[in-house]
C-alpha cells in the first residue's frame, strides 16, 4: 500500500468542513442547471436552490467550528441542514446529513472504510425518512455511490481520495440511467434534478481532497455540469423577456394585447405608474420597442430559452401538434383560414383542420378526409361559414364514423362551441353544450363591399367597409372603427363583457391600434381581447359575448 | 376544559385569524421567496403586501415549504403541555411540506405526532383543523380527520391559469385549456389532482359555471368562498349560496401568499367537504 502524504489520510473534522465549503461552491455554481432538469416530484423548478439554501444552512453551522472532530462537524451539518432545509430534495439532503452525522458519531477521523460506512448509512437513512421512496430519484443516487465508496474501501489500495472519487463517479452513473427508472423523467428528456444535485456535491468534495492531494492518481476530471441536451427545435425555443415599465396612466390591458401579439405567456401586471410584462417570444427587439413608447424601462432581462432545459415544457404547450392523444373521443374537425385562427384552433383542441372558409369553400371529400384523420369513431364537425354548411351535411352519410354537425357560421360561433367542448362528456352532452355556446355569441364581420347593391336597408357602393352582424349586412361607412363602433351600439353593449378582436392579414397596425382606442373609449365597460386571426377578406371579426 | 392534544397546521390552511385563537390552532407558515428574499407567509408579509409585490416584481415568486426542524420546534414547544399532537397539512401533492412535518417529528422523541396529509389546500384544512379541535381524544381526531381527508374539494376559478403553470403545479396537458385564449378555467382539487372541470370565456359566466358545479356537488358539510383581491365578487357568491341553504355558515375568506403565488391575482374558489 502506498502511503499518502497529507490530511487525507483519514477524514478529521477541518478535512470534512472544507470538503463541505467545496460540495457548496461546486452546487453555488451550478445551481441553475439542477433547476432546470427539475420536473418531479413537483415540476417547479427550484431543485437547485432549494438543495444550495439546505447545503448554505448546513455549512452556516460548520464554519464558525474549529472542532478536530469529524463527528463534531458532522454533528453540525445535520442540524444546520435541518433547520434548513427546503423543498422535497433539501429535506432528504438534511436526513443524508443525518444518517452521516449518525454514522460517524464519536469518531474524530474516518478511515477510507469508515467514510464508505457513513456514505452506506447517510443513503439508508434517507430512505428511511422518505414514506415511498421512489428508484431514479436523489435516493438511488446515494445508494449507488455509497455502494461504489464501499466497493473501492475494500480494494487495499484504498484511501479517502479514491472513495470519494468512486461515490462520485457511484453517483454519476446512478444519475444518467434515471431516466431509465422514473417514465416522467423519460419523457421530459432529463435526468434526476435532485440527484444531480447529490452528484456535483459529492464532486465539489473530491475537488478539495484533491487539492489537498495533488500528487495522487489521476481521477477522471470533473465534467462540466451541463450532462444533458436536448435536441433545440428549428428556430431555438424564443427568449424570456421582463422588465418593467414607469411611466403615467399605463393601460396594463392595451399594453397585454399588443404584447400578447408578440408572443406567449404573457405576463402583464401592474399599477398606472409601474408595470410588469413577462413574455416569451422570438422577437425580443420589437417587444422592447413597443414597451418603450409607453415610458422607461426598467430591470430589462432577456434571457435565452434554448438553453433552459425546463421550458420545453412550456413552448410544447404552444406548439400546434404537441397535444398528446386523449385516450378517447369524441374528435373534432374544423373548417378554418388564417394562420393565427388555425392555432387558436388546434390549441382549443382541434383534431383535424380543414383548410378554407369564405372564398375557398372545402369540398366534401376534403372535410371526409380530414375526419378519417381523427382517430376517433366519433367525430364533431365545424363548418365556421354558412357557406360551408350544405357541404359539411353531406359527410355525414359519407363514412362510418359517426359524425355530428355543429352548424357553425363564423369563427366566433366556432371558438364559442369548441371552448364548450370537454373530451370526457359524450359526444351528444357535447353536441348540447357546444350548439348552445355558439348560439350565444353575437359575430360581428368587417369586409369591403365588391359592388353596389342594397341589401336589408342599407346602400352599398363597391369599396366601402360594410359590417355584418351575424351574417346580415347592416352597416356601411368608409371606415373599419366607424363601422365597428356601429355595429356594436346595435347590438347593445350593455348586455355583453368581453369583445374579442380577430385580426385580419389586410389590418394594419395603426388600424388595429384605432380600433381598440375607439372601442375602449366608446364601450369602457367592456373588456378587449385581441388575437391574430391571420384570415383575408375580412380585415376584422369580432366575436360579442 | 384544555384539551390534551394540540392541533397544528400549515399557513396554506388559510385559517381565519379568530379560528386559530378561538381552536388554539398553531399555524406553522410557508415562505414566498421573491429572488433571494425570504418572507414567512402571513407573518412577515400580509396578503396584502404580497399582491402589490407580486403586481410589481420583476422576478416571479416562488414558495417553498417550512423545514423539517422548523416543525421539531414547534412540536418541542407543545410537548410540554400537550400529550400529543395532530399536525394536518397542505396535500403532499403540491408541497413539502407535510413530508417536512414527518420528518421533523421524528427528531422529537417521547412526543406523539400524527400527520396528516390532507390532498387539498386552503380552508378545507381549516374545517379538518376545526373539527380535530372539538375532539376529545388525539384518537378520535385523528380517525375524525383522516376519515373526511378523501371528501375535501377546492373549486377554482382562475383569471388565468399562467401562475400555475410557471410555478410548474399544472400539467402540460392540462395547460392546454388555456392556450391562446384568454380562457377562464374552472379546476377542482380533488383525489390528489388538479382536474380543469370547466373553461369559460368571460369572468361573469365563468362564476354563475362555478356556483351552478357546487350545486351539483350537494350536500356539503362544511363551505367557505375563497378569494385573492376579489372581496366584493366573493361576497356575492356567498350571499348566494347562503339564499339557496339559508341555515348553513358559509364563510369568506382570503388566499394567502404562499397560494396566491401559484393562483395569481382576483382567483376565486368555493371550498367544501362532500358529505
Amino acid at each position: 500500500m502506498v502511503a499518502t502524504a497529507g490530511k487525507a489520510t483519514g477524514v478529521d473534522g477541518q478535512l470534512f468542513k472544507r470538503a463541505l465549503l467545496g460540495s457548496l461552491n461546486w452546487l453555488a455554481a451550478n445551481h441553475e442547471e439542477v433547476n432546470r432538469l427539475n420536473v418531479f416530484p413537483v415540476p417547479d423548478g427550484d431543485t437547485g436552490t432549494n438543495m444550495l439554501l439546505t447545503l448554505q444552512s448546513a455549512v452556516e453551522d460548520v464554519k464558525e467550528s474549529n472542532a478536530a472532530e469529524v463527528s463534531k462537524i458532522a454533528k453540525l451539518a445535520s442540524h444546520g441542514s435541518l433547520m434548513g432545509a427546503r423543498g422535497n430534495s433539501g429535506v432528504i439532503l438534511s436526513q443524508i446529513f443525518r444518517g452521516f452525522a449518525r454514522a460517524v458519531e464519536g469518531k474524530s477521523s474516518l478511515t477510507p472504510a469508515e467514510l464508505a460506512a457513513g456514505f452506506e448509512e447517510a443513503a439508508n437513512a434517507a430512505y428511511r425518512a422518505v414514506n415511498k421512496p421512489t428508484e431514479g430519484t436523489i435516493l438511488t443516487v446515494a445508494r449507488e455511490a455509497g455502494r461504489a465508496a464501499a466497493t473501492a474501501a475494500a480494494n487495499p489500495d484504498a484511501n479517502v481520495p479514491r472513495v470519494i472519487a468512486a461515490a462520485a463517479a457511484g453517483a454519476r452513473a446512478a444519475v444518467l440511467k434515471t431516466p431509465s427508472q422514473l417514465q416522467i423523467l423519460r419523457d421530459a428528456g432529463v435526468v434526476d434534478a435532485g440527484g444531480f444535485g447529490l452528484q456535483l456535491i459529492l464532486e465539489g468534495m473530491l475537488k478539495t481532497v484533491e487539492e489537498s492531494e495533488p500528487a495522487l492518481a489521476p481521477v477522471r476530471s470533473i465534467s462540466p455540469a451541463s450532462q444533458v441536451s436536448l435536441t433545440l427545435p428549428e428556430g431555438g425555443w424564443g427568449y424570456c423577456t421582463e422588465f418593467l415599465i414607469e411611466g403615467n396612466n399605463l393601460d396594463t390591458d392595451l399594453i397585454r394585447s399588443q404584447i400578447e401579439s408578440l408572443g406567449n405567456s404573457v405576463l402583464v401586471v401592474g399599477e398606472p405608474e409601474l408595470v410588469k410584462v413577462h413574455v416569451h417570444t422570438d422577437d425580443p427587439t420589437s417587444v422592447i420597442n413597443l414597451a418603450g413608447g409607453y415610458g422607461r424601462l426598467l430591470k430589462l432581462n432577456v434571457g435565452d430559452m434554448s438553453t433552459q432545459h425546463r421550458r420545453i415544457l412550456e413552448t410544447e404547450g404552444v406548439a400546434p401538434d404537441a397535444r398528446p392523444p386523449r385516450p378517447t373521443g369524441p374528435g373534432l374537425a374544423a373548417v378554418v383560414a388564417g394562420r393565427g385562427l388555425v392555432d387558436i384552433f388546434r390549441g382549443l383542441g382541434v383534431d383535424a383542420i380543414i383548410e378554407g372558409g369564405q372564398t375557398m369553400n372545402p369540398s366534401t371529400q376534403d372535410m371526409l378526409t380530414a375526419i378519417e384523420s381523427v382517430p376517433y369513431d366519433e367525430v364533431i364537425l365545424l363548418p365556421n361559414n354558412g357557406n360551408v354548411v350544405a357541404a359539411a351535411k353531406q359527410v355525414v352519410g359519407l363514412t362510418k364514423k359517426k359524425v355530428h354537425l355543429v352548424e357553425t357560421h363564423s369563427v366566433p360561433q366556432g371558438v364559442s362551441a369548441v371552448v364548450a367542448f370537454r373530451p370526457e362528456r359524450s359526444g351528444e352532452e357535447n353536441l348540447r353544450a357546444m350548439r348552445a355556446e355558439a348560439e350565444r355569441v353575437q359575430t360581428i364581420e368587417v369586409t369591403h363591399a365588391v359592388r353596389d347593391t342594397r341589401s336589408n336597408g342599407v346602400k352599398v357602393r363597391k369599396g366601402d367597409v360594410i359590417g355584418l352582424i351575424n351574417d346580415r349586412l347592416e352597416i356601411a361607412g368608409h371606415d373599419y372603427s366607424q363601422v365597428i363602433k356601429d355595429a356594436l351600439g346595435k347590438l347593445g353593449p350593455d348586455a355583453y363583457e368581453l369583445v374579442t378582436v380577430y385580426r385580419g392579414e389586410q389590418a394594419s397596425d395603426d388600424e388595429l391600434a384605432r380600433l381598440e382606442s375607439e372601442i375602449r373609449s366608446n364601450y369602457p365597460s367592456l373588456e378587449v381581447e385581441v388575437q391574430q386571426g391571420g384570415q383575408q377578406h375580412y380585415p376584422f371579426i369580432l366575436s360579442v359575448e | 376544559m384544555k384539551r390534551s392534544f394540540a392541533v397544528v397546521t400549515d399557513s396554506t390552511a388559510d385559517l381565519p385569524d379568530d379560528w386559530r385563537d378561538r381552536y388554539d390552532i398553531q399555524v406553522v407558515p410557508l415562505k414566498v421567496l421573491f429572488g433571494t428574499e425570504t418572507f414567512r407567509d402571513r407573518v412577515d408579509m400580509t396578503d396584502e403586501q404580497f399582491f402589490r409585490r407580486l403586481a410589481t416584481s420583476t422576478t416571479l415568486p416562488t414558495t417553498s415549504a417550512p423545514s423539517p426542524g422548523e416543525f421539531a420546534e414547534v412540536y418541542q414547544r407543545l410537548a410540554r403541555d400537550h400529550d400529543g399532537c395532530i399536525s394536518i397539512h397542505i396535500g403532499a401533492q403540491l408541497s413539502a411540506t407535510a413530508e417536512a412535518a414527518r420528518v421533523g417529528a421524528s427528531s422529537v422523541d417521547g412526543f406523539k405526532v400524527n400527520v396528516v396529509d390532507s390532498q387539498t389546500v386552503s380552508m378545507p384544512i381549516a374545517f379538518l383543523c376545526r373539527i380535530a379541535a372539538e375532539c376529545q381524544s388525539l384518537d378520535d381526531a385523528t380517525a375524525a380527520v383522516e376519515q373526511r381527508v378523501a371528501k375535501c374539494r377546492v373549486l377554482a376559478l382562475l383569471d388565468t391559469l399562467r401562475y400555475l403553470e410557471m410555478g410548474g403545479r399544472l400539467s402540460r396537458a392540462q395547460a392546454m385549456i388555456g392556450t391562446m385564449l384568454d380562457l377562464k378555467p374552472l379546476l377542482l382539487v380533488a383525489d390528489r389532482e388538479i382536474k380543469p372541470v370547466d373553461r369559460v370565456r368571460t369572468r361573469a359566466r365563468a362564476i354563475s359555471r362555478m356556483v351552478e358545479f357546487f350545486n351539483r356537488e350537494l350536500p356539503v358539510e362544511h363551505m367557505a368562498v375563497m378569494h385573492a383581491q376579489a372581496p366584493d365578487e366573493a361576497e356575492r357568491v356567498a350571499a348566494q349560496l347562503r339564499s339557496e341553504l339559508p341555515d348553513r355558515e358559509v364563510t369568506v375568506g382570503q388566499i394567502g401568499c404562499v397560494l396566491g403565488t401559484h393562483t395569481g391575482p382576483k382567483a376565486m374558489g368555493i371550498v367544501y367537504l362532500k358529505k
